[in-house]
């Protein structure tokens, strides 16, 4: 897509959904603050998993630590809002260039699983921690304003949107990119691959981080259980890759249809919805390995064909 | 005396987590698959077993064979129509797909099982031995065997009869294996097939053990993966060692830090492993 169109959708959906709120429907704002952070998360697993391929599943940890860190500012402390949301942004961008360094030494399914290992480490440490409130969690102050809540969410997945946006134009994102496609190659080169794919993650570390120090203050409660959730990494995962990625658009569309999918489905038939949600992302990996981004090229490449082409490229 | 006993229970808990890595680690070495839907596969024969047991009055241990077949069944049929289509591609989809599995199966049980705790309790299920002052559970004990049993019969298959040869050499090079005669479409099920059976087997002995719930699977897919990694991919027998390293493992910090650290040192094992060691042999079946 040209980078002038990338720029002139962001815009003009940026400024639709911020009328959102103007409609009053409680509902939909809620929805909404749902939706955008968690595009929010796909978006930023998208800088590092989309662009160099290295699949995290450690992104979570950086989620919970910014829920933490803006909780136990504020309840513990009584700091300002924005100053935990800082600390936590910052524990989180500490974290991820210490854990970097010799974490993303590994390759594929190795870095994969060693992310997976450290986000079902860092959740059995945090409940284990008195000053956070162990196992019971930590009761933010209330505050009522979800239109707040979706306007930060909105400015956050549109800093996020253009960072990415900047990255698939810059130099920077080629090299993450060099590094996606054959890393020796790219390492041999010039790339700094290490610096690259650590500046990658300290930059999804700060995105992740500061959605769950919005959510932690919107929705008031928490607990290890639901800051470190794995299950939140895997739809950022689901999400991006749905949606395409390594794209500017994909992954925050991915993550806006399937939030909506699983909502209208537990609303209509709730019992059933997990079950077809499960469907949707096999039948979607089957026919569209690449991600929904492709299908517009795709389709002008194969007509039609498309979705069959899919399966006889990929199939034994 | 404690610490005997601590160390039994480990290495005993071990075997049946050795058996839950096998069929993990047989499916990744050979297909390159990460099968995320691995501990759901576990699930399913533990409720194969327990309704074996239940509604036909088969022996538990007698029923294991039973589930290890009908899962057979399931994983061939599964990597024969669905996963082939998709094999080919990059890693990242196939987790995606075998993730997508794990939901709509578990939600499936959910639904044809309930969601109540399950036991498969016969009437030997609290006998034990005890020696030296060391409590030895019986039923821990034939799961260790049948675990070691079953890596034994995993180790000749592989290294022993023509079936296996082709399944190693699909592994090594589909391209070649295929100029030779092997149809990679029928040893990727057989595959698939096999490490579902395996997943069976550990489903049974750990439904005797533990309580069934349709959404164990989770947790027992993070485990498989640990054990897999810890014991690497290349040898059975191996994989067994890594699952009787985290049992082991994990009963020694229950006893001396609590048992809300078993996750910290699983895990983090996990870890230190990888950057200690992360260039293990991968794909050497």
């Amino acid at each position: 897509m040209r980078p002038w169109l990338t720029l002139a959708i962001i815009a003009v959906a940026a400024v639709l959904l911020a009328l959102l709120p103007l409609t009053g429907d409680a509902v939909w704002i809620q929805f909404g603050i749902n939706a955008l952070l968690l595009a929010t998360c796909a978006q930023a697993w998208n800088i590092l998993g989309g662009f160099t391929g290295y699949v995290s599943f450690g992104n979570s940890v950086f989620y919970g630590l910014g829920t933490y860190g803006t909780a136990a500012a504020m309840t513990q402390l009584g700091w300002l809002f924005p100053v935990g949301l800082a600390l936590g942004a910052g524990a989180a961008m500490v974290l991820a260039l210490l854990l970097g360094i010799p974490i993303l030494r590994l390759r594929g399914p190795y870095f994969a699983i060693a992310t997976l290992g450290l986000s079902a480490a860092m959740a059995a440490v945090v409940s284990n921690i008195d000053a956070v409130g162990a196992n019971i969690g930590l009761i933010l102050p209330l505050t009522r304003a979800d239109g707040m809540f979706y306007e930060l969410a909105l400015a956050l997945l549109l800093a996020c949107t253009l960072t990415v946006a900047w990255l698939a134009r810059s130099r920077f994102g080629s090299g993450l990119v060099a590094i996606r496609e054959d890393e020796d190659a790219a390492a041999s080169m010039g790339v700094d691959t290490t610096r690259y794919k650590v500046i990658a993650l300290v930059l999804s570390a700060l995105f992740t981080a500061i959605a769950g120090g919005i959510h932690a203050y919107w929705i008031t409660f928490i607990n290890p259980a639901s800051a470190f959730d794995p299950t939140l990494n895997v739809q950022m995962v689901i999400f991006a890759v749905f949606g395409g990625p390594g794209t500017v658009l994909g992954p925050v569309v991915g993550a806006f249809i399937l939030s909506a999918i699983y909502e209208v489905l537990a609303s209509w038939i709730s019992t059933a919805a997990a079950f077809l949600f499960g469907l949707v992302i096999v039948l979607a990996v089957i026919f569209t390995p690449r991600g929904l981004a492709d299908i517009f090229g795709g389709v002008r490449r194969h007509g039609a064909a498309y979705l069959l082409q899919n399966i006889r490229e990929n199939r034994l | 005396m404690l610490l005997a006993q601590i160390l039994v229970n480990g290495i005993l808990l071990g075997g049946l987590y050795g058996l839950m890595g096998l069929g993990m680690a047989l499916v990744w070495g050979v297909l390159n698959i990460v099968n995320l839907a691995h501990g759901s596969f576990i699930m399913l024969g533990g409720y194969a077993v327990f309704y074996l047991f239940t509604l036909a009055g088969i022996d538990p241990l007698a029923a294991l064979p039973i589930a290890m077949a009908m899962l057979f069944v399931f994983g061939w049929l599964l990597q024969r129509f669905v996963l082939n289509l998709i094999v080919r591609s990059e890693l990242l989809n196939t987790l995606l797909i075998t993730f997508g599995l794990d939901v709509v199966i578990t939600y499936l049980a959910q639904y044809l099982f309930t969601a109540d705790f399950r036991t498969i309790n016969p009437s030997y299920a609290g006998a034990n031995i005890t020696a030296a002052g060391v409590t030895v559970p019986l039923l821990l004990l034939a799961a260790f065997l049948i675990a070691l049993l079953l890596a034994g019969a995993l180790w000749l298959l592989l290294n022993r009869l023509p079936l296996g040869r082709a399944i190693r050499a699909t592994a090594q090079n589909l391209v070649a294996a295929r100029l030779y005669g092997v149809d990679p479409r029928s040893v990727y099920a057989l595959t698939f097939g096999l490490g579902a059976a395996l997943a069976a087997a550990a489903g049974g002995l750990y439904g005797i053990t533990a309580h069934l719930t349709p959404y164990i699977g989770v947790t027992l897919t993070a485990k498989s993966f640990v054990i897999a990694i810890i014991g690497g991919l290349d040898n059975p027998f191996h994989i067994v060692l890594g699952g009787i390293v985290l049992g082991v493992a994990e009963s020694l910090t229950a006893l001396y830090l609590g048992p809300t650290y078993t996750d910290v040192i699983s895990f983090g094992l996990l870890v230190v492993v990888l950057v200690v060691r992360p260039r293990r042999a991968l794909r050497a079946a």
